[in-house]
């Protein structure tokens, strides 16, 4: 089953076997993983999903909507070239493993 | 003084003792037995209904001390009280669902709109409108129309003076009216119709006792609604902006989806950016030394306004149902129960922000709340109430009267639960 790695700002990971079609913000809410909000629900209105991806898996990635990129703009924390709303990036065949690191805040 | 009596439109339950208890012998949901070993779900049967709708943070506290997932034979529901609670509800659409039983929304306002829609029915017809309620388009288009209405009605409190205005009656009301009016892109409307509408429409979807009187005015206005819309959806095909009516006119959606969704917009989203207004002058003027540093550091407006959602959220309770059986926090729940998701209650939680819950503190460490919903159905208009309310009504009234704070010599007033704020906050500036 595909892997998603979360680590958190204090360096701590957790890693979630995630089923395919199932959103990096979805997989963290509903397992509790401390520091993504996705208070939206995944439609990109809220910028609470907030994470940095690992360069290594940057190719891997879904392109970026205009309302992902204008969410991104609110997001608390610093943007980064590798900021994404967890919400829009989904696991799938492409992407079988990812490492994303946490923003120290969403809100 | 509570001259408005709206009901609650988002599950046309009335919020009043007695129409809440008729509206019991005409729900279709028929609650189980309860358990006589004691092992089926917590009773809440000392819920009052009256003492709710004057304070329930008293009553919220209880429930969350005894029974944060608790049957409420009165209001013929499950209360959830606590954080986690409403929380894991709204994760969850495919348990607990937003097409709740029960028709009066869908008399009040012609069809089912998105509220009491679960995805991927919802999406449908949120999606178009989430583009114009993003920050860009709330900051850059609508931003300068929200400060120009401010602008108008803080000329109509000058006029009305200090010690004579009602932030409610003469600034709260009016301006949430326009805000929405220009927001949506109506047309040809007044201030005062469309404030009419959206009670009419408060009223027709709590209208449980089948009252005809309130059909008529609901029908009225409805007829108004819908003439007018009429018009516009083609005229808005014609000449697209970037108001929420030609978002939606634009979409490829049926025009009756099109007209319920701005008349749930209308019923719902004049109430709320009004009693925020209140709310906050309201809370400034219980702390002082938080006004102080505000007014010293604008910067703190948004954790001014993000706490006073938190601390009286207008949006006290509103309802889900079980699809299929379920537990939640420990509790069986039966297939098919009305749940009442209490926010209000969820942003006192102790468990969650700590003792200090029940206190205003704009410094608090910043943890999520649930005053704007959470999940598919987060308000549509979240960002558009941090702007048009948090950075520029309230803002803007400190601005053109520094000493804006409650006139003590006349009394305020608060009502309701479901829907909770000031009815009416007399104010001073001298």
């Amino acid at each position: 089953m595909p892997s998603v790695t979360y680590t958190q700002p204090d360096g701590s990971q957790q890693t979630l076997e995630v089923k395919e079609g199932t959103t990096l913000m979805r997989a963290a809410v509903s397992n509790g993983i401390d520091g993504i909000i996705g208070e939206c629900g995944g439609q990109a209105m809220c910028a609470t999903c907030h994470v940095y991806v690992r360069p290594e898996y940057a190719d891997a990635l879904p392109g970026m909507s205009d309302d992902e990129d204008e969410m991104l703009d609110c997001a608390t924390a610093e943007r980064l070239d590798r900021s994404r709303l967890a919400c829009q990036i989904r696991i799938d065949a492409e992407l079988a493993e990812i490492v994303v690191d946490i923003p120290p805040a969403q809100l | 003084m509570t001259t408005q009596a709206p009901q609650c439109p988002f599950h046309g339950k009335s919020r009043t003792g007695i129409d809440a208890r008729l509206e019991d012998n005409l729900s279709p949901y028929q609650p189980p037995p309860a358990s006589p070993d004691g092992a089926g779900y917590p009773t809440a049967d000392w819920v009052d209904v009256a003492a709710l709708t004057a304070d329930p943070y008293p009553t919220y506290a209880r429930l969350q001390a005894e029974s944060p997932v608790a049957w409420v034979p009165q209001l013929n529901r499950f209360l959830v009280t606590s954080y986690d609670g409403c929380h894991a509800i709204e994760q969850d659409q495919e348990i607990f669902s937003a097409n709740v039983s029960g028709a009066t929304m869908t008399r009040a306002i012609g069809s089912r709109p998105m509220l009491r829609k679960d995805d991927p029915e919802h999406s449908v017809d949120r999606a178009p409108v989430n583009p114009v309620l993003r920050p860009k388009s709330i900051n850059e288009v609508w931003g300068p129309v929200f400060e120009r209405n401010a602008e108008t009605y803080l000329d109509r409190m000058a006029e009305v003076g200090s010690g004579e205005t009602d932030l409610n009656r003469d600034y709260a009301a009016p301006l949430a009216s326009r805000n929405l009016i220009d927001l949506l892109g109506l047309k040809d409307v007044s201030v005062e119709q469309v404030r009419r509408w959206s009670h009419d429409f408060i009223a027709g979807m709590g209208n449980v006792l089948d009252d005809q009187s309130i059909w008529d005015r609901c029908d009225t206005s409805t007829k108004e609604a819908d003439r007018l819309l009429k018009e516009l959806i083609p005229y808005y095909r014609q000449n697209p902006d970037a108001s929420m009516v030609s978002a939606w006119a634009n979409s490829g959606l049926p025009a009756s989806n099109v007209a319920a969704n701005v008349k749930l917009t209308i019923s719902g989203g004049m109430n709320e950016p009004q009693h925020m207004v209140t709310n906050m002058v309201w809370a400034l003027s219980q702390n002082p030394e938080q006004r102080a540093q505000v007014l010293a550091d604008p910067s703190l407006w948004a954790a001014v306004f993000d706490e006073a959602v938190r601390w009286q959220s207008p949006i006290g309770m509103y309802p889900r149902q079980t699809t299929r059986e379920t537990v939640l926090e420990g509790v069986r729940i039966p297939a098919g129960a009305g749940i009442g998701v209490v926010v209000a209650a969820a942003n006192r939680d102790a468990a969650h922000f700590g003792r200090s819950a029940p206190a205003f503190d704009i410094h608090r460490p910043k943890r999520p709340h649930l005053a704007f919903g959470s999940g598919v159905h987060l308000c549509a208009g979240h960002w558009t109430a941090k702007t048009s309310i948090g950075q520029i009504a309230v803002p803007k009234a400190y601005q053109r009267f520094p000493g804006l704070r409650l006139d003590e010599t006349r009394s305020e007033s608060w009502d309701g639960w479901v829907f909770r704020g000031l009815t009416s906050l007399p104010v001073t500036w001298n």
